[in-house]
């Protein structure tokens, strides 16, 4: 008898009964819908798949319309390619639509992108034109890694490393990638960044490695949908309301001589949008119409009759039923992710957005709670299967291939009370019951959120599959007044916050639904990408290049200018790290305006200029600032603590005892103290090493730098530095301006980029090893260094005001034994709480067993439905990569 | 023909599809990729009669639009407002 089944057998002699925990096993949760289980064992078998149609459409429409007003081109092209897309429905689906015809289907973007596609134009036409080697070949090679197609086979070529594309399909990317050659976003951003003083080092800070992407890889998502306009309007209304202010609008300046006339182009653009949209949903009730007429099983044909209904309907009018309006909802998040390579673009407080639709079905008896769970199980299927065509560094090495489609929960409401509905209990329970990776789920937590609400969703924390994760919802309005207020954010919007992407804290507003005779002020995003500044600067890198005086190790060259200075001090080495700091902000900064600023004029939002307030109000799109809120570019930094880390080491061993000079601490690092590289071994984890003849040379200095003070045990001669950077870090992010003319800030996740960028890393004095990766997130203890346990991460975690930045990120790994039962379900919401409390702004677990994922690493076909979180996102773990899947492993793991 | 030329084809990605009749899985290629007794052709580009002229590749010329342009044949055409089933008898 375990010691909780000793209480419980005390409590009830004394006539007290514990509550029941009907979560504490996974065989206790209800099986997900027969429907469900169907699509997902179709789902495990698919190949991520490109294919040309929307990219045809998009191209032959945008070509014939040369001449015509840009926004209108960029809507008339859209429109087109949306509504020739081939409806795809699958027998068991109850929502529809997809991004493609396949259903891990992408397409590539050759408008934003082509140069890789017209550089090897010739390349890829001897593929297509190859014979598969034999008819065994070309239906038996399968790719590696889940759904990931790494490598060509038969009749598939590989793209990105990751999707598949049919043979056949090359000449049409080749042909459709023709015309954008120079043209592209990426190619006129190229172009005139040669103009800006510093491009020789921008060029050199991307080659290194040391600045991870560019804005144009990605140029929408961390960001927050908005549904408000097609729930109260639908289709029709919208194109009714676009004839309105095009009558208004078209040749009237209204006293804005340089906005004020595209007003009317804008109204014609969305008209010509939206009438794209409904064609695009009616398609699908065509497509069902017809297979419900060959259908012979009575129970099928009745579902495609029940999807004809709900897509004829959404097509032209408003919801008026749950189902109408959550399929209304996916069908918007299609067509935004449609518009440009995305990552998270984010779902937001759906459970909110939709409660109303939900209470008034369940009043009028139209549906019920098991119903609308099953819905809800379709909805993640729907939304775990949405890729992104982005290169493979982009895909692989910042994405792990996931998409981010975050869905937020609680919070609060408009009037600062708690805005949990009971749809969003479903909303948990859908997620407990179809365990995908996405949407991923968030809890805003705040004081008021019902302590039930919180038990729930700690249940399905419990689970393992890395949701939902916890962001305090107080820090996150507070960074919203501090980052919107000069923008007039006031305290009501500040509470519609939620994440876009991962963990990316995004504007939002509330607005009034009318519906049912009533006004719901529900939630969405109200801003453009949170994200698309500078990206993923690898903070010990640069650290690195102070100690070399900007030479590159690893690549032999000169990176960043020599500084030249005697580094007699730590204070030298911090005040050298932000001169280069800036240099390479400096930079890069103007470059990614660039693109961003050519993207916006060539390639606006469209689907999103239409959704997001106040473009329709003001009659702009949100490229052009149409959006509330503007001040949304941010610096994405990567690996703090293991810069922090470093730098308390430097501080201990080489300033303070004294006890190696830097020219001895720099030549351990640059011979790795004694130890082969990961290059060489290819094993990624900070836990393995393997000596050469030099490691008896290096031993004493390695074990002292492994034994200097660590971030992550509320020792403050490590966190001080941590202090030190983020107080830091503050004023220099806000000291450079977007391309909308507002202040960056600081974005602290890592996503997966702490795996290559560590890749390009030397071994640092804290004795991590070169290659090997960097700690995650922004605020999770370098793995194996946390020694004192989770509230002394905790207490180093917090030694800054979280609520300055957009967030700050931290994964903590439990052993499934340390959460068992209901004590350990509250056992894990009171280590929740506790940080949140703290001030700490996020907390992610992943609660599994590490031999668990050293067995799936080794025999990853056994483990195809294993999930991870890796930093801010949950995905397959045999669809990431070797060096993350190291650092997974690694991350301490707390089982008590 | 192929199944995946079929109007009863459900596009699942860049291996296979499923029928919706029988709801099996089918490839794409090779061993049991040939059209059943049951095949109903899919519209697309390939098969309509405003489609002209493909080379080898299967980039041809679409002329059922105001302004003719290159098409290519396997491009589906179920929600072409112009698409003309070519009639192959």
């Amino acid at each position: 008898m375990t010691n909780e089944d000793k209480l419980n057998e005390l409590l009830k002699q004394h006539g007290i009964e514990m509550e029941e925990d009907k979560y504490s096993a996974l065989e206790n949760i209800p099986q997900k819908a027969e429907g469900c289980e169907k699509l997902m064992e179709i789902y495990y078998t698919l190949k991520n798949t490109v294919d040309m149609e929307y990219p045809y459409w998009y191209n032959r429409v945008w070509q014939e319309n040369d001449g015509d007003i840009t926004i209108v081109r960029r809507a008339k092209a859209m429109a087109a390619a949306l509504s020739h897309l081939t409806p795809t429905i699958q027998p068991y689906e109850r929502l529809v639509m997809n991004k493609t015809r396949n259903v891990r289907g992408a397409f590539p973007f050759p408008w934003v992108t082509a140069s890789f596609f017209n550089a090897q134009a010739e390349a890829l036409m001897a593929e297509a034109d190859a014979p598969a080697e034999s008819e065994a070949d070309a239906v038996s090679i399968v790719g590696d890694g889940g759904g990931n197609v790494t490598k060509s086979y038969g009749n598939i070529i590989s793209i990105a490393k990751k999707f598949g594309m049919r043979k056949e399909e090359i000449p049409v990317l080749v042909r459709v990638s023709k015309p954008w050659d120079g043209n592209s976003v990426e190619e006129l951003s190229n172009k005139y960044a040669q103009y800006t003083p510093d491009y020789a080092l921008e060029q050199n800070i991307m080659e290194s490695v040391l600045c991870m992407f560019d804005s144009y890889c990605i140029p929408q998502g961390r960001e927050v949908m908005n549904y408000y306009l097609p729930l109260q309007y639908g289709w029709d209304g919208i194109i009714e309301l676009c004839n309105q202010r095009i009558t208004e609008t078209m040749g009237e300046a209204d006293s804005d001589g340089i906005l004020g006339m595209g007003r009317g182009y804008y109204y014609v653009a969305m008209k010509i949008l939206a009438q794209g949209m409904s064609k695009w949903c009616q398609n699908y009730a065509d497509r069902a119409h017809y297979l419900a007429s060959i259908e012979t099983d009575p129970a099928f044909k009745k579902n495609y009759e029940d999807i004809e209904a709900v897509m004829s309907h959404i097509a032209h009018k408003a919801p008026s039923t749950f189902r109408q309006a959550l399929q209304l909802t996916l069908c918007c998040h299609y067509g935004v992710v449609n518009e440009d390579p995305q990552s998270g673009q984010s779902i937001g407080r759906l459970g909110q957005v939709l409660q109303p639709f939900y209470e008034k079905d369940i009043a009028d008896g139209i549906t019920t709670e098991e119903e609308v769970i099953e819905l809800l199980e379709f909805y993640r299927i729907k939304i775990t299967s949405i890729e992104c065509f982005a290169s493979a560094g982009v895909t692989g090495g910042v994405l792990s291939g996931n998409t981010f489609n975050n869905l937020s929960l609680g919070g609060l409401n408009r009037d600062g009370l708690t805005a949990v509905t009971p749809l969003e209990y479903l909303i948990i329970e859908a997620g407990m019951r179809c365990r995908t990776t996405q949407p991923t789920l968030s809890i805003l937590y705040d004081e008021k959120t019902p302590e039930d609400f919180l038990m729930k969703a700690a249940s399905c924390t419990k689970l393992g599959m890395g949701y939902p994760a916890w962001m305090n919802n107080q820090d996150g309005i507070n960074f919203m007044m501090l980052n919107y207020g000069p923008e007039g954010m006031n305290l009501q919007d500040a509470r519609a916050w939620c994440l876009g992407g991962c963990l990316e804290s995004s504007p939002g507003c509330f607005l009034p639904l009318n519906y049912n005779g009533k006004t719901y002020w529900i939630p969405g995003g109200a801003g453009p990408t949170a994200g698309s500044g500078v990206h993923f600067v690898g903070l010990p890198k640069v650290l690195e290049l102070v100690l070399t005086n900007g030479y590159d190790h690893r690549m032999k060259r000169q990176i960043l200018p020599a500084h030249n200075k005697e580094l007699d001090s730590l204070e030298t080495i911090q005040n050298e790290w932000v001169n280069y700091l800036k240099m390479i902000i400096n930079a890069l900064n103007k470059v990614n305006n660039l693109q961003m600023d050519i993207w916006r004029k060539h390639c606006m939002p469209i689907v999103n200029s239409l959704l997001k307030p106040d473009c329709f109000t003001k009659g702009r799109d949100l490229g052009m600032m149409g959006g509330r809120y503007n001040a949304t570019i941010n610096f994405e930094s990567c690996g703090t603590i293991t810069f922090i880390n470093s730098l308390a080491s430097l501080y201990k061993n080489v300033f303070k005892d004294k006890k190696y000079t830097l020219e001895e601490m720099l030549d351990a690092m640059l011979h790795n103290f004694g130890f082969k590289t990961s290059y060489e071994t290819g094993v990624f984890s900070p836990d393995f090493r393997e000596a050469t003849d030099l490691a008896g040379k290096y031993e004493q200095i390695f074990a002292d730098c492994i034994n200097a003070p660590k971030f992550g045990n509320a020792d403050w001669e490590a966190d001080q530095f941590l202090k030190w950077y983020e107080d830091t870090m503050f004023d220099l992010t806000r000291s450079y301006e977007s391309y909308y003319g507002k202040p960056l800030y600081m974005c602290q996740i890592s996503v997966s980029t702490h795996g290559p960028q560590g890749f390009v890393t030397l071994a640092d004095a804290a004795g991590r090893l070169a290659g090997t990766t960097y700690s995650d997130g922004s605020v999770s203890a370098a793995a194996g260094t946390d020694k004192n346990g989770i509230y002394a991460i905790f207490q180093s975690a917090t030694v800054y005001d979280h609520g300055t930045q957009q967030n700050a990120q931290m994964n903590l790994k439990l052993h499934p034994s340390a959460v068992k039962g209901i004590q350990g379900t509250r056992k894990l919401l009171d280590i929740v709480r506790s940080y949140m409390r703290k001030g700490g702004f996020h907390v992610q677990f992943n609660i599994v067993d590490s031999n668990t994922l050293r067995a799936a690493q080794a025999k990853p076909e056994n483990y195809r439905d294993l999930m991870v979180r890796v930093a801010g996102f949950t995905q397959y773990w045999c669809e990431i990569g070797k060096p993350i899947q190291d650092e997974v492993i690694y991350r301490t793991e707390y089982d008590n | 023909m192929k199944h995946i030329d079929c109007k009863n084809y459900t596009y699942l990605d860049c291996e296979k599809g499923m029928c919706a009749l029988t709801k099996m899985m089918l490839p794409i290629d090779g061993k049991g990729s040939d059209a059943c007794p049951k095949f109903v052709m899919a519209p697309k580009c390939g098969c309509c009669t405003h489609f002209k002229d493909p080379d080898s590749h299967g980039l041809g010329t679409c002329e059922g639009f105001e302004k003719p342009n290159w098409a290519y044949a396997s491009c589906g055409a179920g929600s072409c407002e112009y698409f003309e089933m070519r009639d192959e008898r």
